[in-house]
């Protein structure tokens, strides 16, 4: 029987034979990126909830602008962490009530029109609305209410129904504002979760060695960079340019799509390069990180020549192309980040291509 | 017992639907569904697709999950160590979900009633090998098995129609490393995947014959065991481990290959045979074939039949092909996608080991994250119920 044969590709995978401690990338990482990371965001959506009081008690363009500035704010230092899909933000179910995503099927949007419709009390509390669907109480569906499709801040307009989506709006603030928080309390505690990936053995029996916490740590930027293009860019370019649906970028109905794109690859790129794993790589490997930053830069630089927002500007000159790079650089991260780097660490990567059967 | 370990834990969809605040609750790990005097989830989510798969949590213990068409979670099991394959019961209201090879567990779920799921554990000198099927009438299970002293492989038969689980038999395989099991001929017929792979519980996941391997797959008469026809490759791809399968409209066998031999070749990887006809290769595109790491995950046929998936969960990829002619329609990138089940008439879900479930109407449209559940890891196999 024939069959094609191809010259062997060698993987790179000689990485350092002992056991590796991983100590220092993991403290560098909790303290130079995770929460700073963390307390920026509580920052931020702390502050989401007065610019709402204010566009609520006097609507003009200003008390507007303000709000949506906050508003991408609070956008931008969620993006720095929300990859960060371990520990904290997964306790309470919190990284879904911050933002609700995916949502293909448009879940939010109907259990929103249903509060509305109903005038639904407990949504108006932020003590009642933590306990409502995860889908109507974050930063997603703030969106979906204060901003509508041109990306124009509709709160506090007249209307019927004004002071209770003020109310609502207000909810959904002082409940993210809550669970920022408690995200950003629960990594500056050190005998929270940052102790058991500090700590490996002691504290959590799935997390016995400074291998399996970097891993943890490690394996969420691969995951964030898969999240970026699968399921942030990858939908809103269909099948082509006339299939395009720029709508589907998150955080764009508020004009904040690209921004939140950035940020997402930034926080990735920033986390990287505080786990500071230069150190451990031998001289063959040396090249990995530069060319990893080379491959971020270069995806800072397609989104930065894209003119926001990007639901308007999507079919412009060049911008779909743009995109599209955009996932081949991304494509091209993820497999140097997946294969090369974690390779020359050592680490383990995928669930069901490292030990399927 | 390390069985009472066992933790359930489960919401309604009407609770789900009325609003998700219901995972949120799940994760504070409240329900106990069979001690309310509940099932796992409602008579009425029947109504709606249902799926189930083995994932890792994001605590990193190991559980069952039951998922809607959205991709959102239903219902959880919780298993004492990590799950692979489930089969589902002629009428889909009962599964039973398998350890992991060399496991020694399995757990008969019966998620619409009030019983507590039973534990089944191999005999002593057995281990699962992770998958099983029912018979047509759903009163029998049949589960791959090592014999790994004698070095062969045997299909535990399981009278799972009482109050206990009885293993009453048991049916050679006709080779070693039995790994998928299915129905064929109007259940008449048993098809086994002989992987053809020697290993021992003393060397966990060690792989003893690489040299001598001879997989195969077996048709066996489901009444009396005997040898129906038995199906082997060509010799230069005896170290293709033939382990995962799929029927498709036409009764036709799919199965997926794992090779063992030499990294640098890029061997098929897919066959398609009869009980009468023997394998017939189809061909994977070679810009393809060189990143899939010869590996294939699942196999799974659509509900119409006529496309089957494979998962190549090392390449990255999932690759669709035409039943009838076998021929190769298209592939969708899928980082760490192994997990496949039949979605509506023409299309798939498909799991990812970073959590990701999308669903992908036909080989041609563009697939759709539904749903990614923060911190999960789903593992290489999920099932329609």
């Amino acid at each position: 029987m024939r069959y094609l044969i191809y010259a062997a590709c060698v993987c790179l995978m000689a990485g350092p034979a002992a056991a590796q401690d991983f100590s220092v990338n993991i403290k560098k990482s909790i303290e130079g990126y995770i929460r700073p990371a963390a307390d920026g965001f509580a920052r931020a959506a702390d502050d989401l909830a007065p610019a709402i009081d204010a566009v609520c008690r006097e609507t003009t363009a200003e008390t507007k602008a303000a709000f949506a500035q906050h508003y991408g704010d609070v956008v931008t230092t969620f993006a720095k962490i929300s990859f960060l899909r371990y520990g904290p933000l997964l306790e309470d179910d919190r990284l879904n009530r911050l933002a609700f995503m995916p949502d293909p099927r448009g879940i939010a949007q109907r259990q929103i029109r249903k509060i509305l419709a109903d005038t639904d009390s407990t949504a108006i509390d932020a003590s009642t609305l933590k306990d409502k669907s995860v889908a109507v109480q974050g930063l997603t569906a703030l969106q979906l209410i204060a901003f509508d499709e041109d990306g124009q801040v509709v709160l506090g307009d007249p209307g019927e129904m004004r002071d209770f989506i003020c109310g609502y709006t207000r909810a959904i603030a002082v409940n993210a504002a809550q669970v920022a928080d408690e995200v950003a309390a629960a990594w500056d505690d050190p005998d929270g979760y940052s102790s058991e990936l500090l700590m490996p053995g002691e504290k959590n029996d799935h997390v016995r060695t400074s291998k399996d916490a970097i891993e943890v740590i490690f394996n969420a930027l691969v995951t964030g960079l898969i999240i970026v293009k699968d399921q942030d860019v990858l939908p809103a370019l269909g099948k082509g340019p006339e299939s395009a649906k720029a709508h589907r970028v998150p955080f764009s109905r508020s004009g904040n799509g690209l921004v939140y794109l950035a940020s997402e690859l930034k926080g990735i790129e920033d986390a990287l390069r505080a786990a500071e794993f230069e150190p451990l790589l031998s001289e063959d490997f040396a090249w990995i990180p530069d060319s990893i930053y080379f491959e971020f830069a270069n995806a800072q630089t397609l989104l930065a020549d894209i003119t926001p927002p990007i639901r308007q500007s999507l079919q412009d000159g060049g911008n779909y192309d743009r995109l599209k790079v955009l996932t081949l650089t991304i494509n091209s991260l993820r497999d140097t980040m997946a294969g090369e780097l974690a390779g020359a660490l050592s680490l383990s990567g995928g669930f069901n291509a490292l030990d399927g059967d | 017992m390390r069985w009472m370990a066992t933790n359930r834990t489960a919401i309604s969809r009407r609770a789900l639907l009325a609003g998700l605040g219901g995972i949120a609750a799940l994760c504070a790990g409240n329900f106990s569904a069979f001690a309310g005097g509940a099932g796992l989830i409602e008579e009425n989510a029947l109504d709606y697709p249902l799926f189930a798969s083995a994932r890792r949590e994001a605590d990193g213990s190991y559980g069952i999950a039951i998922i809607d068409d959205a991709g959102q979670e239903l219902a959880r099991v919780a298993l004492p160590g990590r799950g692979h394959g489930i089969a589902v019961s002629p009428d889909g209201r009962r599964f039973i979900a398998f350890a992991r090879r060399p496991g020694t567990f399995a757990l008969l779920i019966d998620p619409f009633e009030r019983t507590e799921p039973q534990v089944l554990t191999s005999i002593e000198g057995r281990h699962f090998y992770g998958h099983g099927c029912f018979s047509p009438d759903g009163r029998l299970v049949y589960a791959v098995e090592n014999d790994y002293d004698a070095v062969r492989g045997v299909l535990g038969v399981y009278d799972v129609s009482g109050r206990e689980v009885r293993r009453i038999g048991e049916i050679e395989t006709g080779g070693i490393g039995p790994h998928d099991v299915l129905l064929a001929e109007g259940g008449k017929v048993l098809v086994v995947a002989n992987g053809g792979i020697e290993t021992h519980p003393s060397r966990p996941r060690e792989k003893l014959n690489i040299d001598t391997m001879q997989p195969s797959v077996v048709f066996l008469d489901r009444e009396s065991g005997d040898v129906l026809a038995k199906h082997s490759l060509a010799q230069d791809l005896h170290q293709l481990s033939l382990r995962h399968m799929a029927m498709d409209a036409q009764g036709k066998v799919w199965v997926g290959g794992q090779f063992e031999g030499d990294k640098s070749l890029t061997p098929p990887l897919v066959a398609h045979m009869t009980r009468d006809a023997g394998p017939k290769l189809s061909e994977i595109p070679p810009t393809l074939a060189s990143g899939l790491q010869s590996y294939i995950g699942s196999v799974v046929a659509n509900a119409s039949g006529d496309v089957i998936a494979t998962s190549a969960p090392r390449g990255g990829q999932v690759l669709f092909w035409a039943a009838d002619t076998g021929a190769f329609l298209g592939a969708d990138q899928v980082v760490d996608g192994c997990g496949l089940a039949p979605l509506d008439a023409s299309g798939f879900l498909i799991s990812d080991g970073t959590g990701g479930l999308r669903c992908v109407e036909d080989p041609q449209s563009l697939p759709e994250v539904l749903a990614r559940p923060p911190g999960i890891s789903w593992d290489n196999h999920m099932v329609a119920l």
